[in-house]
């Protein structure tokens, strides 16, 4: 990245002490990256070994290649719903990222632009939203659900999930549109007869999308996530998502099945790693300015 | 010049914004204010559900009940040390990490990759590690005890209130980094270099440029960081929930599994929980409008 190297101190184009401070950075690093990773490294490890072996005792950090099994990933595979849970998860993801970026655009967009009675009162009342836990409100959104349908029904995690999410989606999208789109390229569009939905799809859309895609990057990871709200609604195994049909394998083999649990926990990242991997090129950039301006 | 700006004040109230703004506003009001308002309106009832139950107003009963609660005075303890210790230390880590990672020139995107990967790491699967590698036959009780050999028994990490908090607080912290590096490091690549080049003309080594340059050029990062962590550390309930399940005995209990125990495990206690939701809301509201106004206060000085 260019900007990394734009934005580089100055004493590290000091040639003298580059080499030194340069190998403590490395070195510092590293040891973190260490830390932050074992544990990771270690659940993938305990994924790869035969079941039994994952709850005897004295535990065993490094497992040799010939040991190596993929036993415990055929088991999820072939056993119960895991396909389900995995796409029922995916379709949640995908939902609530595509109706929260919607909204919270079309929000961000009227609140980073336009003059309207009671804005202010509006926009606050949005921004302290998210303040509240989420799961704070679960007896009414349980009503609710009751009362349109939606227990038992994924669309009930996927239309709570996206209005959870829309407000802080909708700061920092408002915070990108002030910060980084010009105002002269409304006016433009505005010249040339265009309207307000001109320049949201024209001008909005395109330029907002580095923060679009940060807070989508965050939204998708929500329904992989969220325990508690799914837990109460999702009652019945197909209809399950990964974060509530995890614990419940969890919770049904004793607690000690580890090599089984952590080949559907294994399985279960890779859609989030995918999504982050594509997305990761917009994330700074993206999350930038609603951060900065705080 | 005058048709521009007539123009201009026209498009400002264009009813065409209703267009784009009525959908979302109806959307966040359905699903967010309005359960707001009727939890509000609950925490005063002793509410029940089901086919022509009557409520009876009891005024601020469910407050007191909440109030004089041993186990919810325990939980708020619980979530307030969870939220002291986390915050701070996963916003130092992930700046220290941010400001190693900033100043160097290969390897930089791969390295935070890897720090970023905890935070897409969904909570229950991280959640689940923790609860295999601190259990009593766990790879850190080998360690300790086998390998290393400090301790003679294995330690029974989530068996004690503290123990298991302090397990729930390395979770966050760890799981934390990764959030507060990317955040910390979009802003310090908008510092302008132009002061790092005058400081180190006034002869600034690279300590005094981090606190006199890099801290205040940030200070807005940082508040916002802080908001967001501490909003974050009271809505914890996944951790707690597979860790624990707020166990043994409700003494590792956090505000909201506490909140979820009374509304599904102990029936009929509606009320309570909905005034246990405001009390924590009106928490969480009251910190983060303190610290908008400290901070907020240092900025001026």
């Amino acid at each position: 990245m260019g900007g990394e190297e734009r934005n580089m101190p100055v004493y590290l184009k000091n040639k003298h002490k580059i080499s030194l401070s340069m190998s403590i950075r490395y070195l510092l690093l590293t040891a973190g990256l260490f830390i932050t990773v074992m544990p990771m490294f270690y659940m993938l490890i305990s994924s790869l070994r035969d079941n039994k072996s994952t709850f005897s005792y004295p535990p065993k950090l490094f497992t040799s290649l010939d040991k190596m099994t993929f036993e415990n990933f055929g088991y999820i595979l072939n056993n119960g719903n895991f396909y389900r849970y995995f796409t029922n998860t995916l379709f949640v993801a995908f939902m609530t990222v595509l109706i929260s970026a919607v909204i919270s655009s079309l929000l961000a967009y009227s609140f980073a632009r336009f003059r309207f009675p009671g804005k202010n009162i509006l926009y606050s009342m949005i921004i302290s939203v998210m303040v509240i836990p989420g799961l704070a409100m679960i007896i009414p959104q349980f009503e609710m659900a009751v009362k349109f349908n939606l227990v038992d029904n994924l669309w009930g995690v996927i239309l709570f999930y996206s209005a959870w999410v829309t407000p802080f989606s909708t700061f920092l999208l408002k915070g990108y549109i002030e910060d980084n789109i010009p105002k002269e390229l409304d006016e433009a569009i505005y010249m040339d007869g265009g309207s307000v939905f001109t320049v949201y799809r024209h001008v909005m859309i395109p330029m907002a999308s580095p923060a679009i895609a940060a807070v989508s990057i965050l939204n998708f990871l929500f329904p992989f996530e969220e325990l508690g709200w799914s837990q109460t609604i999702l009652k019945s195994d197909e209809i399950r998502t990964l974060p509530v049909a995890i614990t419940m394998f969890f919770q049904a083999h004793n607690r000690t099945d580890w090599g089984y649990v952590f080949a559907m926990t294994g399985l279960s990242m890779i859609p989030v790693i995918i999504f982050y991997l594509l997305l990761q090129k917009y994330f700074i950039s993206g999350l930038s300015s609603g951060s900065i301006k705080g | 010049m005058i048709s521009i700006v007539k123009k201009k004040s026209t498009r400002k109230t264009d009813w065409r914004v209703y267009i784009l703004l009525i959908p979302g506003l109806l959307f966040v009001a359905t699903f967010t204010f309005y359960p707001i308002v009727k939890m509000l309106v609950m925490s005063f009832f002793n509410w029940r559900i089901g086919y022509q139950q009557v409520s009876d107003f009891v005024g601020l009963a469910n407050y007191k009940d909440v109030l004089s609660d041993q186990i919810a005075r325990r939980a708020l303890m619980n979530t307030v040390a969870y939220a002291v210790v986390t915050v701070p230390l996963q916003m130092i880590f992930g700046l220290f990490v941010a400001v190693l990672i900033n100043g160097i020139k290969k390897f930089s995107i791969s390295f935070r990759l890897a720090y970023y990967l905890p935070v897409i790491t969904s909570w229950v699967v991280v959640a689940l590690l923790f609860r295999y590698i601190f259990n009593n036959q766990g790879l850190l009780n080998y360690f300790l005890t086998d390998v290393l050999k400090v301790v003679n028994e294995p330690i029974g990490w989530l068996s004690t209130r503290w123990s298991a908090i302090f397990v729930a607080m390395l979770l966050g912290i760890w799981k934390g980094i990764g959030w507060n590096m990317v955040i910390f490091l979009a802003a310090l690549q908008s510092v302008p270099k132009e002061y790092y080049e005058a400081a180190s003309l006034d002869g600034l080594n690279n300590r005094q440029q981090f606190f006199y340059i890099t801290l205040p050029s940030i200070r807005g990062t940082i508040l916002f960081a802080l908001v967001m962590l501490s909003i974050g550390a009271f809505n914890t309930y996944t951790p707690i929930a597979v860790l624990t399940g707020g166990n043994p005995a409700h003494q590792t209990e956090v505000v909201l599994t506490w909140m979820y125990f009374q509304t599904f495990n102990a029936m009929g206690k509606m009320g309570y929980s909905a005034a246990l939701s405001i009390i924590i809301a009106a928490v969480i509201m009251l910190v983060t409008v303190l610290m908008f106004i400290t901070l907020s206060r240092k900025k001026e000085d």
